[in-house]
């Protein structure tokens, strides 16, 4: 074990971890990912060609994706 | 789960970065001697103080002894001898310089050297070697867990409780002691039962009782190894909880910024058993004309200010009986069992809380993160809390590497400190958890703390977005291939 660990502690008091999005804006951020990824993915269903797969598909999944990890902490499973 | 084995399906198909590969620094605390093995007598105890605290329902030991080196050349080792099952149940053991408190680290390690042998020994390492002639004033400090026996050992519930404790009048010590003397502390002045032994000098016998202080000696020169068993029973009219195992998980989330806790608790009150059956309506009763009772009926937590979303669970499912009191001041949880724990009963229950990361966790200046958090957050009851087996079990982030800890508990406590990894929602690999096991410690030790660091690399950090993208993108691009197939049955023109 290193003591010096404490020392580092210490040294970082001027920075604590703040994340990206705070806790009370979650469910709000999750939510509106979400919509906006189910918006684009339906999009893309009812226009499915080569054209639409980086223009509606590509943004769809990254919404959904932040929005998935998002509405996980805002019910309360911090991932 | 289930999402997490969907995305791990698509995990082969991302190599998002390297595998979490972490290093943890692990303590040993114990070494092997040769079986034939005897302290050599370079030492002499000039004078010892010995105060044996059974206020609370663990025993703390306080040894003070001013140690001469009599050998002609320079010593580093003393040991303290112990009984073997007095080894099993010993737990924080520190040692300081009572002179000067700049003195540097004493290192205390069990010493192994015959399993059969009814005496082990405690090996405490100075920091510096002690010259020929001179002389330094220990204070050894530790505890004994599962110390007291019940005497009667079942009463009504009414009635009160007393406890009964065994030990040596003459310290125990591997080297002659020119003069010494114990004194043992009681919660109340309440003893009825006590061993006397002639007395010297000019008093007649001993011990001399004070309030709640029986004082054995002062003795004269006694040779190493010397014992004289006594024992003592004495009044404790409250519960004498034993956390047999405590399950601690911390567990830390970046993308949530929060800090969750869960507790298990196996709780066992070792006092006296009950003589009749339970009976409600004179316990309803007591609580009104005798609130004090040797039964446990409430244990009260302060956790750290801004805690939130408290809850205590057991093996039936929610239990009403708590109230959390979250505000700028204080963050209080309070419960009470599903019912009063007596004497040879169990209550295994959980509780848990969340906290925001900012008071726990700290970016490095060298682009890691620091988390600091207490390693014991157990309850706060005026007769104490002993815990035998200790797990605390910090969850990193997926990805985390370079774990180190340090913790201010004693190291003779920690038994071991391994890395494993966790699986649990929206995992792939599984998450890096820092797993400490420890035994042996008292509610003395709450609130000392365990720092832990960690590299956290940006791919890491964007392993779940990731995941879930690839597994969206896999779902949209075979859409787009399954409606192009051509599955009309007519012939090509």
């Amino acid at each position: 074990m290193d003591s010096s660990l404490h020392e580092v502690w210490q040294a970082a008091a001027g920075s604590p971890f703040v994340p990206t999005v705070g806790k009370g804006s979650q469910f709000l951020v999750a939510f509106v990912l979400l919509v906006l990824g189910f918006t684009l993915g339906g999009a893309f269903a009812l226009n499915r060609s080569a054209v639409t797969l980086p223009v509606l598909a590509a943004p769809a999944s990254l919404a959904l994706a932040f929005g998935v990890v998002y509405m996980f902490c805002a019910v309360g499973v911090y991932v | 789960m289930k999402t997490s084995a969907v995305f791990s399906a698509f995990l082969s198909l991302l190599s998002l970065g390297s595998a979490a590969s972490s290093e943890v620094k692990s303590s040993s605390t114990s070494t092997t001697l040769p079986a034939t093995f005897k302290p050599p007598q370079v030492f002499k105890n000039a004078n010892l103080v010995h105060v044996i605290s059974v206020e609370k329902n663990y025993v703390k030991e306080n040894i003070n002894v001013l140690v001469e080196n009599i050998e002609k050349a320079a010593q580093h080792e003393y040991f303290v001898p112990f009984m073997a099952d007095q080894m099993a149940r010993l737990g924080g053991v520190e040692v300081k310089d009572r002179k000067d408190s700049t003195a540097g680290p004493f290192v205390a390690e069990a010493v192994e050297f015959d399993q059969e042998s009814d005496i082990q020994y405690l090996r405490i390492r100075f920091p510096k070697p002690l010259a020929p002639g001179a002389s330094q004033t220990l204070g050894i400090t530790y505890y004994l867990l599962k110390a007291y026996k019940p005497l009667p050992a079942s009463i009504k519930q009414e009635e009160q409780q007393y406890l009964s404790f065994s030990f040596s009048a003459y310290c125990p010590s591997a080297y002659t002691t020119s003069k010494q003397k114990t004194e043992v502390k009681f919660p109340t002045s309440t003893i009825p039962d006590y061993t006397k032994l002639p007395g010297s000098g000019d008093a007649k016998e001993f011990p001399l009782k004070q309030g709640s202080k029986l004082t054995y000696g002062p003795f004269d020169e006694k040779p190493a190894g010397a014992t004289q068993p006594v024992s003592v029973r004495f009044e404790f009219n409250k519960p004498v909880t034993h956390v047999s195992r405590l399950e601690r998980d911390v567990e830390v989330s970046h993308w949530g910024g929060n800090v969750a806790f869960e507790e298990r608790y196996t709780l066992h009150h070792r006092g006296a058993n009950l003589s009749a059956l339970f009976n409600r309506v004179k316990w309803q009763q007591s609580q009104y004309y005798q609130p004090t009772t040797f039964a446990l009926k409430e244990l009260k937590f302060p956790l750290r200010v801004g805690s939130a979303d408290a809850y205590y669970t057991d093996v039936i499912g929610n239990v009403s009986t708590s109230r959390f009191r979250s505000n700028k001041r204080e963050a209080l949880l309070e419960i009470k069992p599903r019912y009063p724990v007596f004497g040879g009963w169990k209550y295994p229950f959980t509780i848990g809380w969340n906290s925001d990361a900012k008071t726990f966790l700290r970016k490095t200046a060298a682009g890691g993160f620091v988390l600091n958090v207490p390693f014991l957050e157990g309850p706060r009851q005026q007769e104490g809390v002993e815990y035998e087996q200790v797990q605390i079990r910090v969850i990193l982030p997926e990805g985390a590497e370079n774990v180190q800890y340090h913790t201010t508990i004693p190291t003779q406590s920690i038994t071991e400190g391994d890395v494993e990894i966790h699986r649990t929602f929206l995992d792939t690999l599984g998450r890096t958890a820092l797993v400490i096991k420890a035994r042996n410690l008292v509610d003395d030790f709450r609130d000392r703390e365990l720092t832990v660091t960690y590299d956290y690399p940006l791919m890491a950090i964007l392993r779940k977005p990731l995941v879930v993208f690839g597994s969206a993108m896999a779902v949209f691009v075979g859409a787009w291939l399954v409606g192009n197939l051509d599955l009309k049955i007519a012939t090509r023109k």
